[in-house]
């Protein structure tokens, strides 16, 4: 009872290594086990002649580079020509595994090895899929988009209305505070907006996916926005880590 | 009088035995598990709380009361990204009370086992939600649900549990001189 205590009061940091540790030690066994969950949810067989993931991948590209290709245009017609190094020539990526998941976060097998701090976004299927929450030595642990505890800034593509996104650890993520008069459809892109020293170009995190007006204030949307890509699925993700000398 | 010995040596606690299947059970329920999830709330039985009810009805208070808490470590250890202890905690006092319930009331039949798991499932996530919320003030989506239905999927599977562990511990489930 007093261990119970004493666990309960120590640091989350202090603790985590205990629970990464089990996840190093039986790697293996949990690796089969994850293998078999995703075996078992992706029985059904895909009649497609691109298979799926292949599918959202290519759709989450065109969407990013479109959203790319519309800021260049823009920056284009405001400097009259002057040459726009593309954003992502600054950033490198950090390949990184999984090594646990859960409904909110994952935790991979990079970390301070690999100059991977606090902040830093995570992508895979090229959508963001969330930031980095804690870094350890080895490992690293990635907080989800549809995290409670997640908050990122996004725009909602075709619109080009900012807002805060928020995680709502249903495997979704909500967006509120967009007035009504903003004709948002089902099915719109949303972006992560640009961070200073993180994020040098804006990049997908999912599509709107419900849009209903807020019980609270019916000038208000409560939007709900479903990740494009899924997590449940994923083996390797990509850290993004910006050159911090530019 | 032989009956008495027979019952003694038939609740002796084979340590090594037990702490090999409480890591067995904790890695199949860090990972298997996820298998048998239903529902958006990701609904799974809890496999290391029907363990505990095992020990608790099939073994002395105090082999039973340190289980228990061993359990709840496990269970604690194998949640990534939550604080340690609530589980630790619920467990411990849960297990603690049923190894004392069971001192004057024999949970024989596996029906009643299941009734068992069900309820003891109830108490103890709730308590371990509580005791998160203290902690980090993080509370679980649609928690009351999600405390429900893993104590009936727990209750459900625990059968399927009870009876191989039995098995494998090599020990009776019911106290034969009552």
């Amino acid at each position: 009872m007093l261990g119970g205590v004493i666990l309960l009061v120590t640091p989350q940091t202090v603790t985590d290594k205990f629970q990464l540790a089990f996840a190093r030690i039986f790697r293996t066994p949990l690796g089969v086990s994850r293998s078999i969950t995703l075996s078992a949810r992706t029985s059904q067989p895909v009649k497609d002649v691109v298979s799926r993931g292949e599918y959202n991948k290519l759709l989450n590209q065109l969407a990013n580079v479109t959203q790319q290709l519309d800021q260049a245009q823009q920056k284009v017609e405001a400097l009259s020509g002057l040459h726009r190094k593309f954003a992502a020539a600054d950033a490198k990526f950090v390949l990184a595994e999984v090594i646990k998941s859960s409904s909110t976060d994952i935790v991979i097998n990079c970390g301070q090895n690999y100059s991977l701090s606090k902040g830093q976004f995570v992508m895979a299927e090229d959508s963001i899929i969330g930031s980095i929450s804690d870094v350890w030595a080895q490992t690293a642990q990635v907080r989800l988009i549809t995290s409670p505890k997640s908050k990122i800034a996004v725009k909602i593509g075709r619109l080009n209305v900012e807002a805060v996104m928020r995680g709502d650890g249903k495997g979704s993520a909500r967006i509120r505070l967009i007035p009504v008069k903003h004709k948002v459809r089902i099915g719109d892109e949303v972006f992560a907006l640009k961070a200073a020293g993180m994020l040098n170009w804006p990049m997908i995190v999912g599509r709107v996916s419900n849009c209903r007006t807020d019980d609270g204030n019916p000038l208000l949307w409560d939007i709900t926005v479903k990740p494009v890509c899924d997590v449940d699925s994923l083996n390797d993700v990509a850290v993004i880590v910006l050159n911090q000398q530019k | 009088m032989p009956e008495f010995i027979h019952t003694q040596k038939g609740m002796s606690m084979k340590w090594l035995r037990a702490a090999l299947l409480v890591c067995f059970i904790a890695v199949i329920q860090a990972g298997l598990a996820n298998v048998l999830a239903v529902t958006s709330l990701n609904i799974k039985p809890d496999l290391l709380l029907a363990l505990m009810v095992f020990f608790a009805v099939s073994s002395t208070s105090r082999d039973a009361i340190v289980l228990s808490f061993a359990i709840g470590f496990a269970a604690d250890v194998i949640t990534i990204g939550q604080p340690m202890g609530p589980r630790t905690i619920s467990f411990g006092l849960i297990g603690t009370m049923l190894a004392h319930i069971h001192n004057v009331l024999v949970i024989r039949k596996i029906s009643h086992q299941v009734v068992t798991v069900f309820f003891s499932g109830l108490l103890v996530f709730s308590i371990s939600n509580f005791l998160t919320f203290l902690a980090n003030h993080s509370v679980v989506t649609h928690a009351y649900t999600v405390v429900l239905g893993t104590s009936l999927y727990s209750s459900i599977a625990a059968p399927f549990l009870l009876l191989p562990s039995a098995w494998l511990m090599r020990m009776k489930t019911s106290r034969l001189n009552r």
